[in-house]
């Protein structure tokens, strides 16, 4: 084989493209949808979407946290009205509640789960657990608003020990290492 | 326990522990960091069709590496014949390395795969495609 392509003279049929085949329109987004992840798993890739979202955004403008940032630094950013925080904060609930559940009942998760999936989990719920609760004034105040602040810097001090890395190297993971299912050249090299 | 087609050579001799964790070592950043980034999720299980078919959780591509090379980064290398055996049977059987798995963070879960493989053929464990 190699012998004939070595042949002068001798090249390869051009490969015939259909036309317009690399275009994006909008029926090839639909079927590259369909394919992804979300095509796949619409359920799982919406709720993990809103809680990812609501992890991230609540605590930077929940009104108390700014104050708080305002008395000690003299700075702070915009807030949300304690309203929306409050909403985004039983919406993450939620969403934290279907993991959970995910996690107990499908069969599935539960060959992959281990006693660690679920301090992970806790871990990122009890800073909003105990923040609304606080919010609401239900139990001891005091009590809740220390849980609360402790549980937000175990989570914080977790991120690079555990899973919760995920935080920063879905990004590297993602968009900067090279393989076929980032931004860039498809090509992968094996051990 | 192992298919019987894994085959093992000199199977009375123990395996090279020092052998395994030279290897591990030498891949230990990226492994490490990939075992540790999965979310446990499951997300890739649709990615793989040996799951789709099956609808057996031990075909997820997720519950293929974890048992395989995160069994060998747990250990730290300290694996006897049989546990390695198993891990041959889960990385020979298991993945036929299609390499279409699908991780929304990007874990190159073949590339683990392979990895194992590579640690079972350098102990003698290997698939025997004669053997049903
Ligand atoms: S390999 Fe990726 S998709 Fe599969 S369980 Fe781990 S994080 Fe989820
Ligand atoms: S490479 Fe292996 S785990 Fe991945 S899709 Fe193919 S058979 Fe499944």
């Amino acid at each position: 084989m190699t012998k004939e392509l070595d042949k002068p003279g001798f090249s390869l049929p051009p490969v015939k493209k259909e036309a317009g085949a690399d275009k994006i329109t909008a029926q090839n987004w639909s079927k590259r949808i369909k394919l992804s992840i979300l095509g796949i798993s619409p359920g799982t890739i919406t709720v993990s979407t809103i809680f990812h979202v609501c992890l991230l955004i609540t605590p930077i403008f929940v009104l108390g946290h700014n104050e708080l940032l305002d008395l000690s630094w003299g700075f702070s950013l915009f807030s949300f009205s304690e309203a929306i925080t409050d909403t985004m904060t039983l919406i993450f609930l939620v969403c934290a509640a279907f993991f959970l559940l995910r996690r107990i009942f499908l069969a599935r998760l539960r060959a992959i789960s281990s006693f660690y999936d679920y301090v992970v989990l806790f871990l990122a719920i009890m800073p909003f657990l105990t923040g609304f609760l606080a919010y609401h004034h239900l139990f001891d105040y005091r009590t809740v608003m220390i849980l609360h602040m402790l549980f937000g810097e175990l989570m914080l001090m977790a991120i690079p020990f555990t899973k919760l890395v995920h935080m920063i190297f879905f990004f590297l993971n993602r968009f900067v290492i090279v393989n076929e299912h980032t931004l860039g050249k498809g090509s992968r090299v094996y051990a | 326990m192992a298919e019987p087609n894994i085959a093992t050579l000199n199977s009375e001799q123990d395996v090279d522990v020092n052998e395994i964790k030279a290897v591990l070592d030498a891949h230990r950043a990226k492994m490490k960091l990939s075992l540790k980034v999965c979310a446990h999720c499951s997300l890739c299980a649709e990615s793989c069709f040996l799951y789709t078919n099956t609808n057996d959780p031990k075909y997820m591509p997720s519950h293929k590496f974890i048992n395989s090379i995160g069994k060998l980064y747990k250990k730290k290398g300290n694996i006897d014949r049989a546990g390695l055996e198993e891990i041959g049977d889960i990385v020979f059987n298991r993945c036929v390395l299609c390499t279409r798995c699908y991780c929304p963070f990007g874990i190159d879960i073949p590339n683990m795969i392979a990895l194992g493989r590579q640690i079972c053929r350098s102990q003698g464990i290997f698939r025997q495609y004669d053997v049903e």
